[in-house]
């Protein structure tokens, strides 16, 4: 594989196509860490490949797939609080030049006026700095608390914990795993082996309560792996599960399930 | 007007700031590209739609992925996404994290590429290839196929794919830098 000190272009542009075993991929990762050599020829060779890539015959993109790419920022962005805006200054941009007046009265009115404009500067720039600080720590309370809910929803002796899985599965099965403290409302899904599903579609996950309907408990798409994950749904509180299941849905979710359900678990009794 | 590097770095820093209209922007620019990477693996339009999405919000949360001094974003996503379908195809996790794809730093692909001559001239020398190097390169790059697999599929001893496939992508090189 090597000639003793590099690894053979043959078998780099294998590991760059990822047509390498795991077990043969392994050392090559492991050198290039070290070589530079290596990396650059390794990185002339992913060039390569992208030229390829980019070469293929071009296909439109799907209608509607800019405007539900959008949407799905827009709700990341709705969801989680923009970082604190900080003012980018380049290190090397020239300084404005500050006039000096020609008299030196006026220059000392001037310098005054300018201590006292650069106290006031100084002063705005610091509560600006406070307010930043305020907010950023409000921020990292709020996700301290949620890490802090998962933390006690994933250790709870009395949360009810379910396997789901599909009814006739095919290959590899489609599995999930949901774990609910129904006095708190806490839930969280993890699946995987997912079929993917058109894009005007869901998955939608289903709280199925002793007494009465249904509660959904949240929308989600499998990745391109075809896992997926359901963290901390809006739920009532204290409402005991008598089961899980999954259904699909138009993409704007449903109030009632819709047949079939494609996974499903009944819940153990909550130890509450 | 093709698209610099400089406008890519730009739009990226305005992505880090939570942008929407820089990523829109950036979406106009490669989605099309992108889209058709995914589709030539894939061969599905809702499952190469999925692969576009996931890896433009994955720029889009962590713009940061690309490192713009590594080489020309289109470039990059045009290997992520194709190293994300192929993931869907074998049904297997990520292969590698975004962050590992590198690029040449010296050449802008972006820049270039984007112009109906280069890309033609990939395209010719793809399809001036010996058949026997065409097919083991499209085997392994859109099929998915391990070096190994395609051996057993040809009957041909692993060193023969080997150095097909490097021999194919030196031609690519070649035609691209004549």
């Amino acid at each position: 594989m090597t000639d003793g000190r590099h690894i053979s272009q043959e078998d780099l542009a294998l590991y760059a196509m990822q047509a390498l075993s795991p077990e043969e991929s392994v050392p090559i990762r492991a050198h290039l860490a070290e070589c530079a050599e290596c990396g650059a020829e390794f990185a002339e060779l992913n060039g390569d490949l992208a030229l390829v890539a980019m070469s293929v015959d071009r296909h439109p993109v799907p209608a509607g797939a800019r405007d539900r790419f959008l949407n799905r920022i827009a709700a990341d962005a709705a969801a989680a609080p923009p970082a604190p805006k900080t003012a980018v200054v380049p290190i090397d941009s020239p300084r404005p030049a500050r006039r000096v007046a020609a008299w030196i009265a006026w220059a000392a009115v001037a310098a005054t006026i300018l201590v006292s404009a650069s106290l006031l500067w100084e002063v705005a720039s610091l509560n600006r700095e406070l307010n930043l600080q305020t907010a950023e720590l409000a921020h990292q309370k709020a996700v301290n608390a949620r890490a802090r809910e998962i933390l006690e929803l994933l250790t709870a002796p009395t949360a009810q914990r379910v396997v789901l899985t599909a009814p006739m599965p095919p290959k590899p099965w489609p599995t999930a795993r949901a774990i609910y403290l129904p006095s708190r409302g806490a839930l969280m899904l993890q699946a995987s082996n997912l079929a993917p599903i058109p894009a005007a579609k869901t998955y939608e996950l289903w709280v199925i309560p002793a007494k009465g309907a249904p509660i959904p408990a949240g929308l989600f798409r499998p990745d391109a792996t075809g896992s997926a994950s359901v963290v901390l749904p809006e739920l009532p509180k204290g409402v005991p599960a008598k089961a899980f299941g999954v259904t699909i849905e138009n993409a704007a979710g449903s109030a009632t399930p819709t047949l079939p359900i494609v996974l499903s678990g009944a819940a153990p009794s909550s130890g509450e | 007007m093709r698209p610099s590097a400089a406008d890519d770095k730009a739009l990226l820093e305005r992505v880090l700031a939570r942008d929407q209209t820089a990523m829109a922007e950036l979406f106009d620019r490669y989605s099309a590209m992108a889209y058709s990477v995914a589709m030539r693996v894939v061969k599905d339009a809702a499952q190469a739609e999925d692969v576009m999405q996931d890896v433009f919000f994955q720029v889009w949360q962590n713009p940061r992925a690309f490192v713009s001094d590594r080489g020309s974003l289109g470039a990059w996503l045009a290997v992520v996404v194709r190293n994300r379908a192929i993931d869907l195809i074998r049904r297997r996790k990520p292969a590698e994290a975004v962050e590992d794809v590198v690029l040449p730093a010296a050449t802008n692909v972006a820049a270039e590429v984007e112009h109906r001559t280069l890309i033609e001239r990939v395209r010719n020398a793809m399809k001036d290839l010996p058949p026997e190097q065409r097919e083991s390169v499209e085997l392994a790059f859109f099929e998915g196929m391990t070096h190994a697999e395609i051996a057993e599929k040809k009957g041909e001893p692993l060193g023969t794919v080997k150095t097909r496939i490097r021999t194919a992508l030196m031609s690519v090189r070649k035609a691209v830098k004549a």
